[in-house]
């Protein structure tokens, strides 16, 4: 892609997680709690919460959590706006999956990534579709402060 | 310490017995072991049964001593010495027991008393010779050293110290003749005639030597061809040479050495670059000394005034041959920036794709870089612009602001640079509206610059670097606050970045935040200690300096003067450390390094940030000279005869419960003290220095004149070329009402920076002369005063003397 820049990744510690903040608030509708911060920190995990490195700054984010041991679940994904539609989602996101049908993962039984978008978004169900998600049910007043508060699950089996 | 054959009881005539004179030296090897436990348990044996020997106790004092406990050491040294006055041990442990208490002058004292005991005791002589160099007592040292020579001359290192000794007493032809008679000691084997470390640089110091002596270049220049096959630092070889040949005006020899030094690496040392123009450009033995003393990426290009044509001659050298050679080096496609015409066309090609790849690169310096070539005259000489209004009219600033303004609107409309193929990454354009927003910030367009660095966060709101600039904008804008609070943003972004977060404790600190600049200075300092401590101890004077302002800002005059004494203290800290390195030094042979030190050393007190220190010190005096504080502490006794009865007993009550409180602190104080000690005791932990006058409550007591006036005279004696040293004697002088100091001061100040430059003197020097002042009884001194002061005003009346001074300003 002519447009495409360069990127590194890089780990989340508690010395640089305000930049997660910042992501975060330009790039998603809802705010999230302290205790998302703190977790994320915790874990650990730079193969589930990571970085997006474009000439020294951090441009992009994504945070995974592994849920009921055979789901890898999308917390949040984010990319500063001036840099969107350069294939940094679409390299945040495939670099989670290139992690989840790894070896280590797959033995621990991990089948499936998804996530929860909010119907009205059609870019993100149209991104996560191109990268071979598939749109699943609706869950009712999911969001308790934006509108509407519905959204849809997405999935993608490994 | 002593000769083994030495009478350990000479002075009282009666030796000791066989068994204990060995005992007595077990003690000494034990001091010198440092095993001090078994020297004092010896020396408790001896005293056992000879209680009033003088030696002993001295020695038993001296090992005290260096387990710490100073002042039982010191009664017994005393007592020791008391006992036998005529030991030439006893003084000599009186002197090291003075030299550990830094008290220098003392200690030569009672080493030369032993000395005149015994004439010949080398060791005493070493004592002796090592203060006598750290007090500079020149004279005295190379007598010294001259009678070690002679006492013991197989030992290279008294030779060295000797030929030393000569070179600071500025007899440099003694020096070079005392090494070359060692030399001749040496036989063919020995490893000082063989290439090493230490004969590499005793050859090169007997050059340098050589070199001092006036006039004598070719001598210094022969004599480094004949030494060359000792010498291991090439590069500094090479200098040296090519250094003698400018000043030979062997020119084209000059160019060939520098032009080694450029193939040996030293393409990016601009002081090369300097000399390898020089050489070209035939300039004159004095300019190629001037040359050689360019400080930083500068050289004589951007300078000294260059004719067209001298720079055309050197443009050629540098684009034709240089560029070929080394095409990869920064300088070399740096310097010839300096070396166009400003309006040509070349100029504008060069520097366009020279900010081009900078901006694609992202480097952040690019703004300083570019900033380095906007020059202004100043003395014959080419200086960095820094005023706002100099910088607006420059052309060169001009050119380099449109070419950024050509390259915005590219990149944002259609995302590359003008005329060029290729799209860029949205960095490039962040680091073009950095540099844009940097050019403003030159010009002092604050609001400008300001809408630049907002563009820049808003696109990449995690770049710290924006955060940066934006606070130093709006610090410059006049909000030291905001500022504030904008770094301390930023600083959250990247908690591992030391350099933010010192920043953000300095804006703190300037917005009169101190508990919090102490918080953001904790995050980095170690974490055993208290921070305000580990601070002093890391001699981190930057933070006390600010501190420091920022207590008298609020008037805590106490608490900003004992800052300002925190610097003075690490400057003779400064002084005190170079005592190892006058024995240490030597034994390696690194003897140019050690007379660069003693020089360093000689203008200690001179140095910016001591003098910076100092002035402060004065202003808070003088401060509380002219505004002496008032007794509203919290602990007066109220004035109880104003009051009425109900209200007197109130007060009573009152005063009698915060002295309740207060006691009960001290109380709690005291029982914590105690426990810590207990676990400070197990763990042997160094003794946490409990500081007694946290308010500085002892220097606000004391003169404030006498003290600003001692200070004062330190910076008169060693900084003379700061122009605030005169302003600071003129205001001392004026308060003590010195008026002819004060006339003297004035005059020193518009030397340095005549009054259309300096406010500071402009204000001083009208006061002055409007002042009604009867100087001298004498009429004639009163008439010479008054003459003086009318000089000042270059035989003007005021009036018209004002007028001037504005005009030149505009």
């Amino acid at each position: 892609m002519k447009r495409e820049i360069v990127i590194d990744f890089g780990g989340i510690t508690n010395d640089n997680v305000e930049q997660l903040r910042i992501i975060n608030s330009t790039s998603l509708p809802i705010s999230y709690a302290d205790g998302f911060y703190k977790d994320v920190v915790k874990a650990k995990n730079e193969s589930l919460n990571k970085y997006a490195y474009h000439n020294g700054f951090v441009i992009g984010s994504i945070c995974c959590r592994i849920q009921d041991e055979s789901k890898i679940y999308i917390m949040t994904l984010g990319v500063l706006p001036s840099y969107r539609g350069r294939n940094v989602g679409t390299k945040l996101v495939q670099s989670v999956v290139d992690y989840a049908i790894s070896e280590e993962v797959r033995s621990k039984g991990v089948q499936e990534i998804l996530l929860h978008v909010q119907i009205d978004n059609e870019d993100a169900i149209k991104f996560y579709q191109r990268l071979g998600f598939e749109k699943g049910e609706m869950v009712e007043n999911y969001y308790k402060r934006i509108d509407p508060p519905h959204c849809y699950i997405l999935r993608k089996k490994l | 310490m002593s000769n083994a054959n030495d009478n350990p009881q000479a002075g009282q005539g009666r030796p000791l017995p066989k068994k204990d004179q060995d005992l007595f030296r077990t003690v000494v090897r034990h001091y010198e072991t440092k095993q001090y436990k078994k020297g004092i348990k010896v020396a408790d044996t001896i005293l056992k049964r000879f209680p009033n020997h003088g030696e002993t106790l001295c020695m038993k004092g001296l090992i005290l001593n260096c387990t710490g406990k100073r002042d039982e050491a010191i009664a017994m040294v005393k007592t020791g010495l008391m006992k036998d006055m005529r030991s030439h041990v006893c003084w000599h442990v009186y002197g090291l027991i003075y030299r550990s208490e830094r008290n220098y002058n003392e200690a030569i004292k009672a080493y030369k008393q032993a000395l005149r005991i015994d004439k010949e005791n080398i060791q005493i002589l070493r004592d002796l010779s090592l203060l006598q160099i750290q007090m500079r007592d020149l004279t005295g040292f190379v007598k010294t050293r001259h009678t070690m020579l002679e006492l013991k001359s197989n030992q290279k290192t008294n030779w060295l110290t000797f030929a030393l000794s000569k070179h600071l007493i500025e007899d440099v032809k003694g020096a070079i003749s005392i090494i070359d008679v060692y030399l001749e000691t040496l036989d063919k084997d020995s490893p000082d005639v063989k290439k090493n470390y230490e004969s590499s640089e005793l050859a090169l110091y007997r050059n340098m030597l050589i070199a001092e002596i006036p006039n004598n270049y070719q001598d210094a220049l022969e004599d480094l061809e004949k030494c060359k096959h000792l010498v291991l630092d090439m590069h500094l070889w090479l200098t040296t040479k090519a250094l003698y040949q400018l000043q030979l005006q062997k020119y084209h020899d000059a160019k060939e050495t520098f032009e080694l030094l450029l193939e040996r690496g030293s393409t990016e040392d601009y002081s090369v670059h300097s000399g390898y123009m020089c050489a070209i450009l035939q300039l004159s033995p004095p300019t190629c000394t001037r040359a050689l003393k360019i400080k930083g990426a500068r050289t004589i290009a951007n300078t000294l005034p260059l004719t067209d044509d001298q720079k055309d001659i050197l443009l050629k050298e540098y684009q034709n041959t240089l560029l070929d050679k080394y095409p990869k080096s920064a300088a070399v496609k740096r310097i010839p920036l300096t070396l166009f015409k400003c309006n040509s066309q070349e100029w504008k090609t060069s520097i366009e794709s020279y900010m081009e790849k900078h901006l694609i690169r992202g480097v952040p310096s690019l703004g300083k870089d570019l900033a380095s070539l906007i020059l202004v005259e100043k003395e014959g000489e080419y200086v960095i612009a820094t005023e706002p209004c100099d910088i607006v009219i420059n052309p060169v600033y001009q050119n380099i602001t449109s070419l950024v303004d050509g390259f915005v609107d590219s990149l944002e409309t259609n995302g590359s640079f003008p005329n060029k193929e290729g799209k860029q990454p949205p960095s490039t354009l962040l680091w073009t509206w950095y540099l844009r927003s940097i050019l403003h910030e030159l010009a002092a367009h604050y609001s400008d610059a300001i809408k630049y660095i907002d563009k820049c966060l808003d696109q990449t709101p995690t770049a710290v670097d924006m955060y940066e600039v934006k606070g130093r904008l709006i610090k410059a804008a006049g909000d030291i606050n905001s500022a504030a609070e904008c770094l301390d943003k930023g600083r959250e972004l990247d908690k591992q970045d030391r350099y933010i977060n010192n920043q953000t404790v300095k804006y703190m600190l300037q917005a009169g935040k101190e508990d919090v600049a102490l918080e953001r200075m904790a995050l980095f300092t170690r974490h055993e200690s208290n921070p305000e401590q580990n601070i002093f101890d890391m001699q981190c004077y930057w933070y006390e300096m600010e501190l420091a302002a920022c207590h008298a800002r609020k008037k805590n005059m106490g608490k900003s003067l004992k800052k300002y004494m925190a610097i003075e203290k690490h400057f003779e800290d400064f002084n005190d450390d170079q005592f190892d390195f006058h024995s240490y030094c030597i034994r390696k042979v690194t003897l140019r390094a050690y007379i660069d030190v003693l020089r360093w050393e000689d203008n200690l007190w001179g140095h910016d940030v001591y003098a910076q220190a100092a002035e402060g010190i004065i202003r808070n005096y003088l401060d509380l000279y002219i505004n002496p504080p008032k007794d509203t502490t919290e602990d007066a006794e109220p004035d109880y005869s104003k009051m009425t009865a109900i209200e007197r007993k109130k007060a009573k009550a009152q005063a009698r419960k915060r002295k309740k409180k207060a006691e009960k602190k001290a109380e709690e104080e005291a029982a914590e003290e105690k426990d810590s000690k207990k676990k400070s005791n197990d763990k042997s932990n160094p003794p946490k220095i409990k500081d007694t006058d946290p308010d500085g409550k002892e220097l606000l007591a004391k003169d404030p004149l006498e003290e600003a006036k001692k200070y004062v005279a330190t910076l008169v004696k060693n900084a003379p070329n700061r122009i605030s040293t005169w302003l600071c004697q003129y205001d001392v002088a004026i308060l003590r009402g010195k008026y002819f100091m004060a006339l003297q001061a004035l005059k020193k100040a518009d030397k340095l920076e005549s009054c259309s430059a300096n406010h500071e003197v402009f204000s001083r020097l009208i006061e002055f002369s409007k002042l009604e002042i009867k100087v001298h009884k004498h009429a004639a001194v009163q008439k010479v005063f008054e003459s003086e002061r009318l000089a000042l005003l270059d035989s003007k009346t005021l009036n018209d003397f004002v007028k001037d001074v504005v005009d030149k300003v505009k």
